[in-house]
């Protein structure tokens, strides 16, 4: 009872603390909120639509003008520019007007119509690979279809069946199962990433700050005063408060994409439950980490800021851990954002059972328990460091 | 007093100042760190992260439940493609799902009973493709392997149906209309050549505006009344000679960096570089003019050090996608577009990728060197109009 009336009164001194210095409110509220509504908005569109496209039409002939129409209705691309000759349609490319264009040779129709094989080409950049790869798809499409055209022709005037062209311009059909992002959106993946991982940054970001601004202003042996110098209960009793206002904040956040936003997720409530407490816990136990190793308000938030920025290459949700080198495989195990990601997308998207990412689960605990490991030198530091600017 | 002392003046002030506040970043660990440690070291470990480029050989399972020499072929010619490794068999979906779940493979190939007896009878025939998605890059693969070798396989099949006599009217009845597929600028679609360039400009300026701002916050807690400016210094008589003072020292950091993270550093890992010395000085000048007084505004928005952090790092991620690199620029709402104009960031990425990757010249890239001079001017004119705000309260509160 003891115990637990010293959390209380410890939790209500912090409460106190983040009420007053206002930029509790603006890391652990404002700021999350802003970078919800940014990203949601931001991604909107799931997948580029429109992208400005150009084309290079040489042939001029009822067929060019065919396939052009074709690539302009197509969803991801749109035809802006059209160009004389390749220089104009690279140059534009290098001033960012267009990220393709399609080149259409003359003597195109001619040549298609007496079966000598014309060649049409498509140059995309790859320097904004979610435009070029969506440009390539629309513009290899194109370029099928004109081929399937000419087969359609020739199959329906020997007097092939609808089904009997299918099958004779395509044998073998893939069939594509896109599990739990059948829009193949982007703000479903990249959202559900970014969102967790700026908010991982803010409280490992956090709880180094509290814990530096409690030395700074030598506040420090008031608060251990307060559970008789027993740092454990004082450690409980401070981050108690901050956990469950990041809580309230993930809460918030995951209510709004899953339930007004419809993000699609096949795990059910309690793994998003279980996730956001394991999150929170590991964030905070980083960063109090952190600042146990170096019990310098500002050596501990740049340790926890730049190790945060990193974990969202690191975390392995873009470019994948498998495809780096071996080193940073291992080091991979260091971020706790790469375990969030990993339970997210195991348990809540994909909905697999949580013990089949088990040990990402105990790292997350691990990360938690760690500021034991530095509880000692936190309450030297608390009651001999001196503050220096 | 004559014209030529004044000048004479002015510029004793702004070396002494410049000396002043290069002899605190030296001093300060923190500034330090921002300025120096991650320049340096920042690219190297992000070039290192991206440096394998593109992701090849992803496992997935096959449940073959045809059977045939048709459906082994397709799994040999999926297995013999660079992107996608056969890794496991499985007898059923339940199998191959569990083998999913426990992230061993990222895709299942499920090839049908009647696959290849369909293939026989001339009609159409399927194979399902069930991807992972939560990688985006791991999808791709999957899927388009599928695709490609479904394709071929086809292909292979008609050309032995059309019964042609030579080879050219197998290519032709195969493709009518010959397509040709070009990937300009990065053409292995290497997802560090991609990103890395936005990331090391990107680099640039938040590692000046922090360094700036933790700067500004150590001298407001060092000096008396909690000033930015200290108003016992005879030197810091006038609020311009403190902006130039400081814009020096910064400069001079700020070259340096440029420098190593536009040319050096590219070279050290092969990304691409495609630009001339001219061209890259002509977008790197007001870039990093821009980024300094861009710091130096923000600098006295700052009470305490710590909070430049709090402000700065977490708007990388934000500030990243602005500049159009990993979510096209066509694609950005009007409105974060105009937010997009306040960074220099945005226009600073967008020149570098356009002359370094792409071999842009400078009048490719004019608008946005227009944009970032006018970035220039106008943050100068917000760090003058703020310091002489600071200048003016440093010295009423010394007359107290």
């Amino acid at each position: 009872m003891k115990y637990l009336s010293q959390i209380l009164d410890i939790a209500l001194r912090e409460l106190g603390i983040l009420w007053r210095n206002r930029i509790y409110g603006f890391c652990m509220i404002v700021f999350p909120l802003v970078l919800v509504v940014f990203f949601t908005t931001m991604l909107d569109e799931g997948t580029p639509q429109d992208l400005p496209i150009g084309v290079v039409d040489q042939d001029n002939s009822a067929t060019s003008r065919g396939l052009i129409r074709n690539l302009d209705a197509m969803q991801s691309s749109r035809v802006v520019y059209r160009f004389a000759n390749i220089t104009e349609a690279r140059n534009a490319m290098q001033e960012g007007k267009v990220y393709a264009y399609l080149y259409i040779p003359e003597g195109t129709s001619s040549k298609l119509m007496a079966g000598r094989q014309p060649k049409i080409s498509y140059y995309y950049t790859m320097t904004c690979m979610t435009a070029g790869s969506m440009a390539m798809k629309d513009m290899k499409t194109i370029g099928s279809l004109g081929s399937a055209a000419v087969g359609q022709a020739t199959l329906s005037a020997k007097g092939a069946t609808p089904g009997q062209i299918k099958a004779a311009l395509q044998p073998i059909t893939v069939d594509a199962h896109m599990i739990a992002n059948p829009q193949g959106s982007y703000n479903y993946s990249l959202t559900t990433v970014f969102v967790p991982g700026i908010l991982m940054l803010f409280m490992a970001l956090l709880s180094a700050y509290a814990l530096g601004m409690e030395m700074k202003f030598d506040t420090g042996k008031e608060w251990l005063a307060r559970a008789d110098g027993n740092i454990v209960v004082a450690i409980l009793g401070k981050y108690i408060v901050h956990a469950l206002v990041f809580l309230l904040v993930i809460f918030l956040y995951q209510w709004y994409i899953f339930d007004v936003l419809h993000f699609p997720r096949l795990g059910g409530v309690w793994s998003i439950v279980r996730l956001s407490l394991l999150q929170v816990a590991g964030g905070l136990g980083f960063g109090i980490f952190a600042f146990g190793l170096m019990p310098s308000l500002r050596m501990s938030m740049s340790i926890s800021s730049l190790w945060s920025v990193l974990s969202i290459s690191m975390c392995g949700s873009a470019f994948p851990v498998a495809g780096m080198d071996a080193p940073l495989q291992a080091m991979a195990w260091l971020f706790p954002l790469r375990h969030y990601w990993m339970i997210y997308q195991a348990t809540v998207l994909n909905g697999f059972p949580v013990i089949d990412v088990w040990f990402h689960l105990v790292a997350l605990v691990a990360f938690t328990l760690l500021p034991w490991f530095v509880l000692r030198k936190v309450k030297n530091a608390m009651l001999n460091y001196v503050y220096i600017p | 007093m004559s014209i030529f002392r004044n000048i004479r003046e002015h510029f004793t002030d702004v070396l002494y100042i410049f000396k002043q506040e290069l002899l605190q970043v030296i001093k300060d660990e923190g500034v330090l760190m921002f300025l120096v440690v991650v320049p340096l070291g920042y690219p190297l470990l992000y070039s290192w992260i991206y440096n394998n480029e593109t992701l090849h050989e992803t496992p997935v399972v096959v449940v073959d439940q045809s059977h045939s020499a048709l459906s082994r072929q397709f799994i040999n010619d999926c297995d013999a493609s660079p992107d996608v490794d056969v890794k496991y068999y499985a007898e059923d979906l339940d199998e191959a799902r569990s083998l999913v779940s426990r992230q061993l493979v990222r895709g299942i190939y499920l090839i049908p009973t009647d696959f290849a007896t369909r293939v026989s009878r001339g009609e159409q025939s399927v194979v399902s493709v069930y991807c992972d998605m939560s990688l985006m890059l791991a999808y791709k693969a999957v899927y388009q392997t599928a695709m490609v070798e479904a394709g071929r396989l086809g292909a292979g099949i008609n050309i032995k149906k059309a019964g042609n006599y030579t080879k050219r009217e197998d290519a032709i009845s195969a493709q009518p209309l010959a397509v040709d597929d070009v990937a300009m600028f990065n053409p292995s679609g290497g997802y560090g050549s991609c990103v890395l360039p936005a990331v090391l400009m990107l680099i640039l300026q938040q590692a000046l505006a922090l360094g700036i701002g933790m700067a500004a916050g150590t001298a407001r807690e060092r000096h008396r009344n909690g000033q930015l400016i200290p108003a016992d210094d005879p030197h810091y008589r006038g609020a311009y000679r403190i902006v130039w003072g400081k814009a020096l020292c910064y400069g001079m950091i700020g070259a340096v960096a440029a420098a190593y993270l536009s040319m050096a550093v590219p070279a050290m890992f092969s990304f691409p570089q495609m630009a001339t010395g001219w061209t890259l000085l002509a977008m790197l000048i007001p870039y990093t003019v821009a980024s300094i007084f861009f710091g130096m505004t923000v600098s006295c928005l700052v009470r305490y050090r710590e909070n430049v952090m709090l402000l700065m790092v977490f708007v990388s991620v934000p500030l990243l996608f602005l500049t159009g690199v990993s979510w096209p620029q066509s694609s950005i709402p009007g409105a974060w577009q105009g937010v997009s104009w306040l960074f220099p960031s945005t226009f600073g990425v967008r020149a570098f990728i356009r002359v370094n990757s792409m071999g842009a010249s400078v009048s490719q890239i004019l608008p946005e060197i227009r944009i970032l001079w006018i970035q220039a001017a106008v943050y100068l004119g917000m760090a003058c109009l703020v310091y002489r705000h600071q200048f003016r309260l440093a010295r009423k509160y010394a007359n107290d």
